[in-house]
């Protein structure tokens, strides 16, 4: 019987909230299992990612307290039972809420998370831990073998002191009762035992095993005993070793124990949850120019090519709109991002939206939000399709030319022109063989298509030379793909005698960086109102902040979503989507990036 | 584990509620049986003229207290009670069902319940197949609003897609449900019901609750339906209830926080906000983690 | 076909739609309204079963209750594999009685607590969640060194046995009856695993396998 007055002075143990504590074990952690553990008071949720990452969280839902232990792990993300909040790995930031789709999560929805270190074949954490987890050299020195861990309920200290009595044989001789034991105090919650004894009368042979012996202060009067020995015994003898030390440790547990119950019961452990922040503590606004009616489900997400994930896009509700070769749709991605993608699909197939998305290596998040966290079953608002890029269907011949994952709108473009049985040709160029994307609807296309793979920029610019070469009446080329190849294809056209206004090109973003820095007035005809716009704000901006209901897509001059036609003043065009002689014309405006080059713009609206 | 129980209610705004004690049809002796209401055990049995009377255990005189018979419950009160219950008027309606579908005891606190009973999000993720699915998982704007003749709690307009919503149902609908809240651990739902387009089926959960973070959850039904059994209905409304059970007792903390600053509301979350508030301006604290004067100062 | 005398929220009726679910067994659910219409001890039931206690079936004529009885008889007459009740291998058969009557214990304990919190059953609780403690604390060494020694079900074989569909709803309900899981995490693995097998079914109160 343990004499109480024996045990450590609570008030000169080290503060624990400032140690490393094992808080499970490597074996406590298998693929897509989420382990309920618990530290000082304090349940966390503890799930190793498919990257081997260790999360160790608070085990409760921000939204509504619910334990996290109850939901699922899918591998990249943990998702509430309660709701589907899913809750990304590592950053523990939420990334989707189920019941709001078109919405994106506040950024600063993100649970509470604790340092995790794997040491000694055991996952170590804390509250507020300093330093590293403890070194205990016999541990490194050797080859640590993880024993059974055993709860008890007992304070950790109770625990201990029955640990310093603790009796077990060196692992070549299990089976005698004759070891000596000698103890080396390794903290306040550690304490590392060597068990030796003679294997050999004849011989005189001694033989010796340590394991060190952590124990988790789970509460104040629950614990385990997380063991370690020093040398991984041979395979042979290892279900042995560990029979040996769940039986000698069974019986401490029931000391200890016992002990316990000798005791007061200890006041339980509180472990204070923060406060959330002041802003996510209010009910969020409904979200205003909400330019996403449409909510549709991942049906199928799949590899189409290297980088580039085809999406496909069934309606949850109505049935999708129809819409034009060329369309894209804004995508509003479960991270805040909006991002514009050009529908695959072919004429009169509603059925569900065909996307491609590549992985941009300077994504700012949104492919790289669809292609890692967007998934099979998902919701994603979406807007009707819109179409920037008309596809004139009374052509002669058609050329459509495709630089990379611009092919998505000429793939669409040609399964329109083909039934009509009208003349094109698409030319799709990549970097490699394994970049071609959308193989099915190619094949569906046959000779139509020709792919030119691994081409220098130089090169490119002469296979182009070539396949522009002679404009011939009611021909017209839509060009869809970089920058760079794009004002190659516009100058080679133009030298080749293309007329401006059979040249169609729609880019992927606006590369020019925007001077906003200049302030003048707007006078909207049709209401009679005058606004002033000043540096640092876009005319859509302006529109927008006086009440006006407007559309824009890529708010940065590439879609063409956002114009507005202009009745008097002359326009500093800095967007890519008009073509020369429309700007020249000046009687429209891309009112998310161009201003006026005045003082003042007349605008019909 | 039960220590709770022993902490009796201080609340006055509680105390001096009708609390849910039991169905009238299971007191059907006249030797005492007793039940837990706030901490309190209570002795109940029918008097000599077949009626229920229900009085303290510990009180050696057996004094009577306060009790009422309504919707088919024994309801008490252990402080001065209102002269009337809350109206369920549908409860009269001739060709109504009323059906009492079990009471299940659930570690958590009554306004835990109460809230999660409001609560369309959950419906794809816990009532999976029954009551939502996905993808059909947003919940559109609706409206919440306080009753100034009653001051009820209510939340309207709102509209749900359920694969089976009840157990007359055989396909999937668009629901529309009126959530109502018309006592501190009592909830009220008017849904859609496919057998009569002007009027609603009336489920009631009535907590009654046992310590602050445990209840008695009686599940109450005024049903439009004349064709499934009072087992059918009992099965579905057991079913939905049990599914719900070990999300409430998952919940942590156990009693519902009224500090808006303890967990994270959405726009699903208006009514569950309006509740909280509502119980805040009640002065009620028992079951709730009131809101402390310091953090008030940062949430006003 | 089977009908199977049924209430909804009953581990033990439980047992028997998992089996029949594993097995692909078609059945019919008879819904008795154990709750709070107490129909199982009604003299009606009665001339089903005397003791007046599901789960009962009735395979076409032939009657059973109890159980883990079901249990054997599903498996010995459904399950071609032989699997599930290994009556070829004596060993094994053996083995899988003996944790039967584990299972005796974990529904007299943790499922005994469960009726005492969900609907107001008059059990001495501490005594049952001290048992259901004691037994899972057993159960959690137990799966713990099958693990080590490559094996994932109760009884030591590849493949799981009725053992583990007569202790599962018992365990994987015991939260209801305010027995945690949280000591034991061997137990809580094994739960996973029997929640991945083909064929799992779920009931309210237990969650299935996430989806991965």
């Amino acid at each position: 019987m343990t004499d109480p007055t024996t045990l450590t002075d609570p008030t000169t143990l080290t503060d624990p909230t400032t140690l490393w504590h094992p808080v499970a074990t490597m074996l406590d952690l298998p693929h897509r299992h989420i382990f309920h553990g618990q530290l000082l008071g304090r349940e966390v949720a503890i799930w190793r990612a498919d990257d081997e990452f260790i999360n160790v969280w608070e085990n409760r839902c921000l939204h509504r307290g619910v334990r996290l232990s109850i939901g699922t792990n899918d591998g990249t993300e943990l998702t509430c039972r309660y709701h589907g909040w899913r809750y990304s790995n590592r950053s523990a930031g939420c990334t989707y809420i189920p019941a709001h789709p078109a919405d994106a999560p506040a950024r600063t929805i993100c649970n509470r998370t604790f340092a995790a270190v794997e040491k000694y074949g055991l996952v170590w954490s804390g509250e507020d831990p300093i330093g590293k987890p403890p070194i205990v050299a016999a541990l490194d020195d050797g080859t640590p073998f993880t024993l059974r861990n055993l709860p008890v309920n007992a304070p950790s200290q109770v625990v201990l002191d029955q640990l310093r009595q603790h009796r077990f044989q060196p692992v070549a001789s299990l089976d005698a009762n004759t070891a000596r034991m000698t103890a080396t105090e390794v903290n306040d919650y550690a304490i590392a035992l060597t068990s030796t004894a003679l294997t050999s009368t004849e011989t005189d042979t001694t033989e010796s095993s340590t394991a060190v012996f952590f124990v988790q202060p789970v509460d104040s009067d629950r614990s385990i005993i997380r063991a370690v020995l020093t040398e991984v015994p041979a395979q042979v003898e290892q279900l042995g070793v560990l029979r040996h030390h769940a039986t000698a440790l069974g019986k401490l547990v029931i000391a200890a124990e016992t002990a316990a119950a000798q005791l007061p019961p200890p006041e339980p452990m509180v472990a204070t949850i923060n406060q959330v922040s002041l802003a996510l503590s209010v009910m969020p606004e409904p979200m205003l120019d909400r330019q996403a009616p449409l909510r549709v489900q991942v049906a199928r997400k799949w590899i189409t090519a290297q980088d580039i994930v085809g999406f496909e896009l069934v309606s949850v509700g109505d049935p999708l709109p129809t819409f034009q070769p060329g369309a894209h749709l804004d995508v509003h991605l479960p991270n805040g991002l909006v991002r514009q993608y050009s529908l695959t699909n072919g004429p009169g197939d509603t059925s569900s939206y065909r996307i491609g998305v590549k992985l941009e290596a300077d994504s700012t998040g949104g492919s790289q939000c669809l292609h890692n966290t967007v998934r099979e079953g998902d919701v994603l608002a979406i807007s009707e399709p819109r179409n920037n890029f008309p596809l004139r269907r009374d052509s002669l011949r058609t050329v459509l030319v495709a630089g990379g994952i611009g092919v998505t709108p000429m793939l669409a473009m040609a399964q329109a022109l083909k039934p009509m049985g009208l003349a094109f040709e698409l030319h799709y160029f990549a970097q490699a063989d394994e970049h071609l994307a959308f193989e099915e609807i190619r094949s569906e296309l046959g000779d139509a298509v020709t792919t030119h793979v691994g081409l220098s920029p130089d090169e490119t610019g002469a296979e182009l030379a070539r396949l522009l070469d002679g404009y011939g009446h009611a021909n017209q080329v839509y060009i869809c793909g970089p920058g760079p190849m794009l004002e190659t294809a516009r100058t080679i056209a133009t030298a080749a005698g293309w007329p401006d206004q059979a040249v169609h090109f729609e880019y992927f973003k606006n590369t020019t960086e925007i001077d906003n820095s200049s302030s003048f007035e707007i006078a909207l005809a049709r209401s009679a109102v005058n606004l002033h716009v000043p540096p640092g704000k876009s005319i859509l901006q302006i529109l927008r902040d006086s009440g006006i209901a407007m559309p824009s897509s890529c708010e940065q001059g590439a879609c063409g979503t956002c114009v507005v036609p202009v009745i008097e003043g002359k326009i500093d065009h800095q967007d890519v989507h008009l073509k020369q002689s429309e700007r020249d014309a000046g009687d429209q405006i891309m009112t998310c990036v161009s201003r006026a080059a005045g003082d003042r713009l007349v605008l019909d609206i | 584990m039960t220590a709770n129980v022993a902490t009796t209610c201080t609340d006055p705004v509680i105390l001096d509620q009708w609390h849910p004690l039991l169905p009238l049809d299971e007191i059907t002796t006249d030797q005492p049986n007793t039940a837990v209401l706030l901490g309190e055990q209570l002795s109940y049995r029918l008097d000599a003229n077949g009626d229920p009377v229900v009085w303290l255990t510990a009180d050696a005189d057996a004094t009577p207290l306060p009790i009422l018979v309504e919707y088919l419950y024994v309801w008490t009160c252990l402080g001065s009670p209102p002269d009337r219950l809350f109206a369920i008027p549908e409860f009269s309606e001739p060709d109504r069902r009323n059906v009492h579908a079990g009471t299940i005891g659930v570690h958590v606190s009554a306004p835990r319940a109460v809230e999660n009973f409001l609560d369309m999000g959950h419906f794809p993720f816990v009532h999976t197949d029954v009551l939502g699915a996905e993808p059909h998982t947003e919940v559109v704007e609706y409206d919440v609003h306080i009753d100034p003749d009653t001051n009820d709690v209510w939340a309207t307009e709102c509209v749900f897609y359920q694969p089976r919503a009840a157990t007359t149902s055989t396909e999937g609908q668009m629901s529309d449900y009126l959530y109502r809240v018309p006592h501190p651990f009592c909830v009220i739902l008017y849904k859609t019901t496919p057998l009569d387009k002007d009027r609603m089926d009336v489920i009631a959960l009535f907590c009654r609750p046992t310590a602050q973070d445990r209840i008695e959850a009686h599940m109450f039904l005024s049903l439009l339906d004349p064709d499934n059994t009072d087992a059918a209905i009992r099965k579905f409304q057991q079913t939905i209830f049990g599914q719900d059970k070990p999300i409430l007792e998952n919940q942590h903390p156990k009693l519902l926080p009224l500090d808006s600053r303890a967990e994270t509301p959405i726009r699903a979350d208006k009514v569950a906000i309006a509740y909280r508030r509502w119980l805040s301006d009640l002065g009620v604290t028992y079951g709730v983690i009131p809101v402390s004067p310091t953090s008030a100062s940062v949430t006003s | 076909m089977i009908k199977l005398y049924d209430y909804e929220l009953s581990a033990n009726c439980y047992k028997q739609r998992l089996m029949m679910s594993l097995l692909d067994v078609p059945y019919e659910s008879v819904p008795i309204d154990f709750f709070p219409g107490l129909e199982h001890k009604t003299d009606e039931f009665k001339k089903i079963n005397p003791l007046g206690h599901i789960p009962v079936i009735n395979d076409d004529g032939y009657v059973l209750w109890d159980a883990h009885a079901i249990l054997v008889y599903l498996a010995a007459k459904y399950d071609p594999s032989g699997h599930w009740y290994p009556i070829r291998d004596p060993a094994l058969l053996g083995e899988t009685a003996s944790w039967l009557l584990f299972a005796e214990g974990t529904t007299n304990t943790a499922s005994a607590a469960r009726l005492y919190v969900n609907l107001s059953y008059d059990f001495d609780i501490e005594a049952c969640r001290a048992g259901a403690h004691r037994l899972f604390r057993m159960l959690d060494e137990h799966l713990w060194f099958r693990e080590r020694e490559g094996l994932n079900w109760v009884c030591s074989a590849s493949h799981p046995t009725i053992a583990d569909i007569a202790i599962f709803p018992d365990v994987v309900l015991s939260e209801e009856g305010g027995v945690s899981r949280l000591d034991y995490p061997a137990l809580r693995r094994w739960t996973d695993r029997v929640k991945a097998l083909p064929g799992f079914s779920i009931m309210p109160g237990i969650f299935p396998m996430g989806t991965s």
